[in-house]
């Protein structure tokens, strides 16, 4: 099918269908709104937002956690003409002082003209501006209420559809910037027969944040332009119940659902037998995976309790992407089983070469299979001088197509280190085979010792299961001092079960076990140290920064006497 | 539901921690959940879902990081007990 070329024209031509949001609140109480109203709503916003006196070229920043907010807010924004971008909103556990701090510094390198928030965070973000030279407007949603404005002309393809400031595990976010041409471009690729085949008869089923990729380009902007019922949750619904995804998915007799890889495994965790009773999951013929890395095990394992419930291991369609090149730069066939290399480890680690393991050696790593390029896309793998590798050698992926985004929203020296030439340096590295895509870990992270390539990746997951450790409050990375050899350090937060030195013990026994690696240095440290994005993903580099700069307090001395 | 005694909710509330936890914890009334019981942001959900099944409430997600110890939990769930039975 052929879709609009506009963000704006893409609403345009949703408003016109039969089709719409329906939002799940708490406790699952639902709202429907179909796409011709939220398209009215969307007006009255960019009514609004051009009586605040913004034009072409102004940043709104939308700081929302409601869906059904959030979304018309950046429809409208989409509709006034002005840039979009979206921020993420204090997540229920953070500390508000500090995400006033990140924000302000993102609204400060953006020149933000303006945002859109919730009446809660106003007041909050209100007292902010004097420190933002450039906001001249800080609105609550509920003020957004119009007179509409008519649509006005549809912009270029090469104009910004929106921003999306990355969760990216670095200090200070990243605003990436997403054409109409990018959008367009992605959208069509992922929702191809390539892709995920859509039409306007799926039913997507999301419960993923809108300030993600996955959520907001996957799932609500895919549903947008192909015109097709989409039912939204909320990330803190889901992670309170994971079982009313799956009932959300049951109910609407969902087709199309992403998840990251935690997602699957909580949902392997943390659903009772005794809810799968009346669960049908036999209408999703979609089930994304991305934004993370993969484990077969978890799949294996969530296809094997939802298997009575009518899921279908074929309906995994392991991808690979990043908000740079909007969502999506290969996806695995549908209709597929899961295809799993096993290899050797050491192979990987010290020859950065994909071997098959024959199935006598002990030692090896297994990698889910990330499917082919998206149509008009391409994959190449390089060493560390930037000469193409051949098929199994392992190096860094790097993409080129018309989804790669033009650069970070005023940052120039980030986009120069990034994106050249078309060509997006993603930092992950992998093999190609066959035309498909493994992916291995990250490059600017890896733990050399003794010559040898150690994934920290690798040693997180390899103790993560251990007693005593917080679940997924571990970081692996390689410090260097200088003229000596690396040294290969974890941080872990310690749950208080394990006596510290038996912990420090077992970590150094189950890596060495894991991956032939003697540790260093292993520090224990206070709850809430071992920071995380917004998607979850650990901070390495600022909790190595922190290390380094021996500023890292260890749990020996913040809680002794304890 | 009839009316919960303090003791009878404090004694709930554990076996709830105790359950989401899968590991071997002896909560107190002055335990504080993330530092001294371990639990990270995705139980502490998982710990509102399970005291909203075991005591037929719902706790607001805007009061859950105002409770920080087994007696600030204890506490807001006698609330909602209290005042839904008192409705």
């Amino acid at each position: 099918m052929t879709l609009a070329r506009t963000l704006p024209e893409a609403l345009a031509g949703a408003a016109r269908s039969k089709r719409g949001y329906r939002f799940l609140n708490a406790r699952s109480a639902e709202s429907y709104r179909s796409y011709a109203d939220l398209y009215d709503a969307a007006l009255r916003v960019a009514g609004s937002l051009a009586a605040l006196g913004l034009g072409p070229g102004d940043l709104v920043a939308i700081i929302v956690g409601d869906p059904e907010s959030f979304l018309t807010t950046l429809f409208g924004a989409s509709l006034a003409g002005v840039v979009p971008a979206s921020l993420y909103p204090p997540a229920m556990t953070s500390d508000l002082p500090s995400y006033l701090d990140a924000t302000m510094r993102v609204l400060q390198a953006c020149n933000a003209v303006a945002v859109v928030t919730s009446a809660s965070l106003l007041p909050h973000i209100d007292a902010l501006r004097e420190l933002c030279p450039a906001l001249s407007a800080v609105v609550s949603f509920d003020a957004l209420q119009g007179p509409a404005i008519t649509p006005g002309k549809t912009p270029s393809p090469s104009e910004i559809a929106f921003v999306q400031f990355t969760s990216g595990s670095t200090a200070t976010p990243k605003g990436v910037v997403i054409t109409h041409r990018n959008l367009y471009a992605n959208v069509t690729a992922f929702s191809s027969a390539y892709g995920v085949n859509a039409s306007p008869e799926d039913v997507a089923v999301s419960w993923l944040p809108l300030y993600h990729d996955m959520g907001l380009v996957g799932m609500a902007l895919g549903a947008i332009y192909v015109a097709a019922d989409a039912v939204l949750m909320t990330p803190e619904a889901f992670v309170k119940r994971p079982i009313e995804w799956l009932r959300a998915l049951s109910r609407y007799k969902g087709t199309i659902s992403f998840a990251p890889n935690f997602a699957y495994d909580l949902a392997v965790r943390r659903v009772k037998d005794a809810d799968l009773a009346g669960l049908d999951l036999s209408s999703w013929r979609v089930a994304g995976c991305g934004a993370e890395p993969i484990h077969a095990s978890t799949l294996s394992a969530f296809a094997a309790k939802f298997q009575a419930c009518g899921f279908r291991e074929t309906a995994f369609q392991p991808s690979y992407g990043l908000a740079e090149v909007v969502l999506a730069a290969t996806m695995s066939p549908g209709g597929r089983r899961l295809h799993v290399e096993r290899l050797v480890a050491d192979d990987v680690t010290v020859r950065r070469v994909a071997t098959r393991a024959n199935g006598t050696r002990a030692e090896t790593i297994s990698v889910v299979a990330c499917g082919t390029p998206l149509p008009g896309h391409e994959v190449r793998i390089l060493d560390e001088d930037g000469r193409l590798l051949p098929d199994r050698h392992i190096g860094e992926i790097v993409l080129t197509g018309p989804s790669v985004s033009p650069g970070y929203y005023n940052d120039v020296d980030t986009t120069r280190a990034t994106i050249r030439n078309g060509q997006l340096f993603t930092g992950d590295l992998g093999y190609l085979s066959n035309g498909e895509l493994f992916v291995c870990g990250r490059v600017k992270d890896l733990i050399i010792v003794n010559g040898r390539k150690y994934h920290p990746q690798d040693l997180e997951w390899g103790v993560a299961d251990l007693a005593g450790i917080k679940r997924g409050r571990v970081v692996a990375f390689g410090t260097t001092s200088a003229g000596g050899p690396d040294r290969a350090v974890v941080i872990a937060e310690p749950s208080g079960t394990v006596p510290a030195s038996e912990l420090t013990d077992a970590i150094r026994r189950r890596i060495v076990d894991v991956c032939g690696l003697v540790v260093d240095d292993v520090v224990l440290v206070p709850s809430g140290t071992v920071a995380r994005t917004t998607s979850g993903k650990v901070k390495r580099s600022a909790t190595k920064m922190l290390y380094e700069r021996g500023d890292l307090a260890s749990t020996a001395t913040a809680t002794s006497g304890a | 539901m009839a009316a919960s005694s303090p003791a009878e909710i404090e004694t709930g509330v554990i076996e709830v921690l105790k359950n989401v936890s899968r590991r071997p914890i002896d909560p107190t009334p002055a335990s504080d959940l993330a530092a001294d019981l371990g639990f990270d942001s995705l139980q502490i959900l998982e710990v509102v879902a399970e005291l909203e099944d075991r005591f037929d409430i719902s706790i607001p997600l805007n009061d859950v990081p105002a409770a920080r110890t087994v007696a600030q939990v204890v506490a807001q769930v006698a609330a909602l007990v209290n005042g839904a039975a008192t409705a």
